[in-house]
Parts: structure tokens; C-alpha cells; sequence
């Protein structure tokens, strides 16, 4: 899976490296209109990760460009503008999704993973972990073949530890997932704990591998090869 | 009151003063004119009768009239010098008092002394008085009449361009797209006035867009920063050779950086809502955007054994659909946050009213306080102290009413539409 991430503020770019290379992705990485207009010119990518703001131009421009040459990548721009507008016009072109910065790397590769299977007609919405299978599409989950049963909460819980599997990931980031922006943090960190709890009983009941582990109490990972 | 009554006022009182004191002068230089003559036609007269005397060395014999009687009066004394003199006397032939002329000189006639006295009758001057008069107020009812008919007729239509430009200017909206363009008018002052709000809408439309440009580059700056600390927390967080301790510091980093975010995010939506960069011109869902915003929260209402009352009415405003879901959001949480386990929260809508209460932990809060901006009441370190804030700032945004009561041990939050 190839991504070329467009993102002028080095730092955040070589981070977004780091993170999706580390899932597994080839990535490369540009940082201004131009290299990233070459790039997209020569190669075809499973999804672009877009800045707004450019040295050169802008990140709108590059997606209207791609759309007017028909190009298949999937799209997805990361904007500090939190500007109702550009987020309209940003879809309107074609992006497939939208995220404001500041975002947590494990967002952005969880909406990077979403637009990938989208855009594979062919690709299989089966995810597999140990034991345990989602099915994405069908929002399903069974361990052994057996089915559990799971809120839409746990279930969106489990499906983001699954995407991120191998990675540890702050209460933090998992309340913003799981509730949006506008909850504060420290309050549902309990919450938290009761759903990560459920979700591992009725796995183990289901005959699952109880594979979630906290991490000192600060933070929770899905461990599967 | 308006420009032109005051004028009008003005120029109508100052115009009777002229008139009156106008009529005044005119009244005496005329009345002056006509004494003058009657002065010389008594002149004339003393010179026929002391003609005649020297001719005859006898009194003439002079037929009274109407408008002339003569008198003479045998007199003991030195004759007076002549003089003549206005009073009112009886005039004999008309049976009535009368100002008249009078000329009296003396005269001698055969060694005896006479005093002649030649009255002529000055009516004319007190008819005069009266034209005067009536002519005067027939100019001040005419020009009261000139100028309501001025007024009516023709000034409104002068000052049409004047009320344009002011309707142009009430519907003139700094975050509207297109800037002030007033039409060209053939008065100089309303071209003038016109030409100038011209200007003066552009160059602040010019301030505007540069503020705007500033906030958004601003956020731009600033939430870039934040992107990378916030990759780089998440990127240490994988490294497994971390301790405890440094486990507990990055997740309160974390937290700190993602409070500043969202500080940041509310304080630039409170500027947008105060620089109206909304437009408010959706029809706007309240029960789905307010049933999916419970539907979101439902696990936070459930782990804090919350119990809830809903009950909510199709209800459609002309609103922001964004602004909307912030509002219901922001009034939603702050029940979350300030009702203790186990209390209770009812959330209404109606056509005309949202309504959200909650029992409460620690008695009212302060009316005067409650939607300023960092206002948390004892001190509690959750949230920003904008939620509300912002809540009344979207109301005022929209015209809706926003009041806070405590009652029966609840906080009620109203919002009304109407």
C-alpha cells in the first residue's frame, strides 16, 4: 500500500512517516506543490495525505488537478483551517475525508485504512487478529467462528485497537475516537476503562485470545502477529 | 425630529418676523407719505385764504365738505406761530370721531386777530392700516401653504436618495460578499454622502478581510505546532522501552495539549460568531441534531447512572447546522459535567423552546457569571470555560433568548426561538 503524504511542516511530516511506515505502509513524502505535483503526475498512490496550506500553492489546487486528470488515488486532507468552507470544498472536489489538525497518527491511519478499503472493490472487509475476525462491512465480530455480540461503542473501540494493532494507544486519543472533540478528556478516561473491560469479558467468553492489554494504566493495545 | 420640520419651523417663524415688522415699517413710511400730502394740500389752502384776504381785507366764505371743514375764531391774543398737528375730532358731516389734520395759523383782517384752523379728514391713512393688515396675513397664510405643499410634494421626493442609501446601509453586512455600492445621484450633498459610505465600507471590508486573513493564518500557526507535538507524544508512546513515571507524563502532556487545542478551537469560533461570519439562512433539524447528540453521549449519561427525560417535538428553525450541533453539544455536556451519579436530566424541545435541566450538585450558579467566558464554578479544572460562553454567543448569533434559573434544586438552561 502506497501513501504520499503533502505536508509542508517537516516535523509532522516525518511523524506521519514514522507511524504509517510502521503499520506497514511504503510512504513517501514531499512538502511542497510542486514536488508533490511531480509525484502525482509519475505515480499512482492508494491514498494521498493532503496539506491545505502549501509553499507554492495550495492542497485544493493539487486535488482539483488530480480529479481533472482522472486519477484514481484516494484523498485525504489534513487542514489546521478549521474552516467550514474548506472542508465543503474539499469534499465537493473529491477528497474522501477530512481531518483538522491536531489529529492523532492513530486517526489519521484509521481513516487512511477506511478510504483504502473504499476504494479496493475487491479488497476484503475482513479483518483478522488471533482468533478474532471483523467483519467491517457487516459489522460483525466473532471469535472461533463463534459470534459476540458488541455496542456500536465497542465495537467502533475494538476496530480502531484492531487497525492499530501493535501500538499503544492513549486514553486520550481513544476518548477523542470514541466521542469527538468536544467531551474533555480526564472525565471519560472511567468510561473508558468500563468499555475496554466488557470488551475483553465478552471476547474471553466467546473463547476469543484476550489480546488487549493495558499499558502501565495509561493506555491500551491490541497484541496480535 | 425631522431635518425638515426643524427647518421648516425655523424658517417659517423667522419669515412671519419679517412680515410682521415688514408690514410695520411699510404701515408708518406710507402713513408718512400721506401726511406729507395732506400737509401740502393745507398749505395750499392757507395760501388761497391769505390771497384772498389781501385782495378783499375780509374772511373768505368757504364751503365746508366732508373730507375739509374750515374754522375761524376771533382771538384777543397775539397770534400763535402756524402749526399743524393729527387728533381726533368730530367730523360734523359724517357724525362721527375721526383723526384728522389739522392747520392752524393766524391771521388778521382788518385789525382784528382771527385763529384759522383747517381741518382735513385722514381716513385714508386708517384704511390703509387695515389693506396692511389683511394683505399680511394673506402672505403668511400663503407662504404656510407654499411650504406645506413644498414639503409635501416636493421635498420628499428630494430626499429619496437620502432614505436609499440609508436602506442600503441597514441591510449591509460586513461578511457579506459584495461591499457597499450606493448609486450615483444628481444632488452633490447625497453624492458626497453616498461617495464617502462608498469608501468607507471598502476600506473597512479591507480591515476585515486582513483581520480575517490574520485569524485564520493564526490558527493556521498555531494548530500546526500542536499537530506535531501530538504526533510526536503518540510516536514515543511506541517505544517500549518507556517507564512508568514517563508513561504518567506523556499522557498529562497529552492532556494539556489537547485542552489547549480545543481552548484554541473555542476561542476562535467565539471570534468568528462575533465577527458574524456565520450565516444563519439553513432549516435546521432541532429534534435530529439533538437526538443524535444524545445518541453520541448515551454510555456517558448511562456510566454516570444518569437518568434521562426526553421529550422533543418536530421543530425546524432557520438556523446553522453546525452552529446548531455545537449549541445542543455544548448544553449537553455541561449537564454531563455538573450533575452528580444518579441525578436526573430532562431535555424538552418544543416549537418555541429548548430546554435542558439538571439536578443539581451545589446549589445555584451565579446568574451574573454564568456565560462568561472562563467562568468554573468551584474552581473544577474540566473543561474550558468556553461551552457556555459560546452557547449564548451562537444565541445571540440567532436571535434566540438564552436564561439561566435554578429551581427545585436544578439548573435550567432555556433557550427560546421566538
Amino acid at each position: 500500500m502506497k501513501i504520499l503524504i503533502v505536508e509542508d511542516e517537516v516535523v509532522l511530516n516525518k511523524s506521519m512517516v514514522a507511524y504509517l511506515g510502521d503499520m506497514g505502509y511504503v510512504c513517501e513524502s514531499v512538502n511542497n506543490y510542486n514536488a508533490a505535483l511531480e509525484k502525482i503526475d509519475h505515480y499512482t498512490y492508494d491514498c494521498i495525505v493532503l496539506d491545505i496550506m502549501l509553499p507554492g500553492g495550495t492542497g485544493l489546487q493539487l486535488l482539483k488537478y488530480l480529479k481533472d486528470d482522472r486519477k484514481t488515488d484516494g484523498v485525504i486532507i489534513i487542514s489546521a483551517k478549521d474552516q467550514l468552507e474548506d472542508k465543503l470544498t474539499g469534499l465537493q472536489l473529491g477528497a474522501d475525508d477530512y481531518l483538522t489538525k491536531p489529529f492523532h497518527l492513530s486517526e489519521l491511519s484509521m481513516r487512511i485504512e477506511a478510504i483504502i478499503r473504499r476504494r479496493n472493490f475487491n479488497g476484503q472487509s475482513v479483518i483478522n487478529a488471533g482468533n478474532i475476525s471483523v467483519d467491517i462491512t457487516a459489522k460483525t465480530v466473532s471469535a472461533n467462528d463463534s459470534p459476540i455480540e458488541l455496542t456500536q461503542k465497542e465495537f467502533q473501540l475494538l476496530l480502531y485497537l484492531l487497525i492499530n494493532k501493535n501500538r499503544i494507544l492513549s486514553k486520550n486519543a481513544i476518548a477523542q475516537y470514541l466521542w469527538g472533540d468536544d467531551m474533555d478528556f480526564a472525565e471519560n478516561y472511567d468510561f473508558i476503562y468500563t468499555h475496554i473491560k466488557n470488551l475483553r469479558r465478552k471476547i474471553v467468553a466467546a473463547g476469543g485470545d484476550d489480546c488487549i492489554r493495558s499499558v502501565y494504566g495509561m493506555g491500551y493495545k491490541l497484541q496480535a502477529q | 425630529m425631522k431635518l425638515l420640520s426643524k427647518y421648516n419651523r425655523i424658517n417659517i417663524g423667522i419669515t412671519i418676523i419679517v412680515f410682521l415688522l415688514g408690514s410695520v415699517c411699510f404701515y408708518f413710511v406710507l402713513r408718512y407719505i400721506l401726511v406729507n400730502q395732506l400737509d401740502e394740500t393745507l398749505q395750499s389752502e392757507r395760501q388761497e385764504i391769505l390771497q384772498y384776504v389781501k385782495a378783499h381785507q375780509q374772511l373768505p366764505d368757504i364751503e365746508n365738505t366732508r373730507e375739509q371743514w374750515i374754522s375761524f375764531e376771533q382771538s384777543e391774543v397775539q397770534p400763535a406761530k402756524a402749526f399743524m398737528q393729527s387728533h381726533y375730532a368730530f367730523n360734523q358731516h359724517k357724525h362721527e370721531e375721526e383723526e384728522v389734520r389739522q392747520y392752524i395759523f393766524s391771521l388778521q383782517v382788518a385789525g382784528n386777530n382771527y385763529t384759522v384752523t383747517v381741518n382735513k379728514s385722514q381716513e385714508e391713512t386708517e384704511d390703509l392700516l387695515q389693506i396692511i393688515i389683511l394683505v399680511t396675513i394673506a402672505m403668511i397664510a400663503l407662504i404656510l401653504l407654499a411650504n406645506f405643499i413644498i414639503n409635501r410634494k416636493v421635498l420628499g421626493r428630494l430626499w429619496n436618495p437620502f432614505y436609499t442609501t440609508i436602506a442600503h446601509i441597514k441591510d449591509y453586512h460586513l461578511s457579506g460578499k459584495p461591499s457597499l455600492t450606493l448609486d450615483k445621484v444628481s444632488t452633490d450633498e447625497f453624492l458626497l454622502l453616498n461617495e464617502s459610505l462608498n469608501e468607507m465600507a471598502l476600506r473597512i471590508n479591507k480591515d476585515y478581510d486582513s483581520l480575517k486573513r490574520f485569524t485564520e493564518n493564526a490558527a493556521h500557526e498555531m494548530q500546526t505546532p500542536l499537530a506535531v507535538i501530538r504526533s510526536k507524544i503518540e510516536l514515543m508512546l511506541q517505544t517500549s522501552e518507556l517507564k512508568q513515571i514517563q508513561m504518567q507524563h506523556l499522557q498529562e502532556i497529552e492532556d494539556a495539549t489537547s485542552k489547549l487545542a480545543k481552548l484554541h478551537q473555542s476561542l476562535l469560533m467565539l471570534t468568528k460568531l462575533e465577527n458574524n461570519q456565520f450565516i444563519l439562512n439553513e432549516q435546521v433539524d432541532l429534534k435530529k441534531i439533538i437526538e443524535e447528540k444524545i445518541a453520541e453521549k448515551q454510555d456517558l449519561f448511562e456510566a454516570k447512572k444518569l437518568k434521562l427525560t426526553i421529550t422533543l417535538e418536530e421543530t425546524k428553525v432557520s438556523f446553522h447546522q453546525h452552529l446548531a450541533e455545537i449549541m445542543a453539544s455544548n448544553l449537553l455536556n455541561n449537564a454531563l459535567r455538573y450533575t452528580a451519579a444518579e441525578g436526573s436530566v430532562t431535555i424538552t424541545l418544543t416549537d418555541s423552546h429548548f430546554i435542558i435541566c439538571n439536578t443539581a450538585a451545589n446549589g445555584s450558579l451565579d446568574t451574573g457569571k454564568v456565560f462568561q467566558r472562563f467562568y468554573k464554578p468551584g474552581n473544577k479544572q474540566e473543561g474550558t470555560g468556553l461551552g457556555l460562553a459560546i452557547v449564548k454567543e451562537i444565541c445571540l448569533t440567532a436571535g434566540f433568548s438564552i436564561e439561566y434559573v435554578f429551581a427545585n434544586e436544578s439548573h435550567k438552561f432555556i433557550v427560546g426561538f421566538k
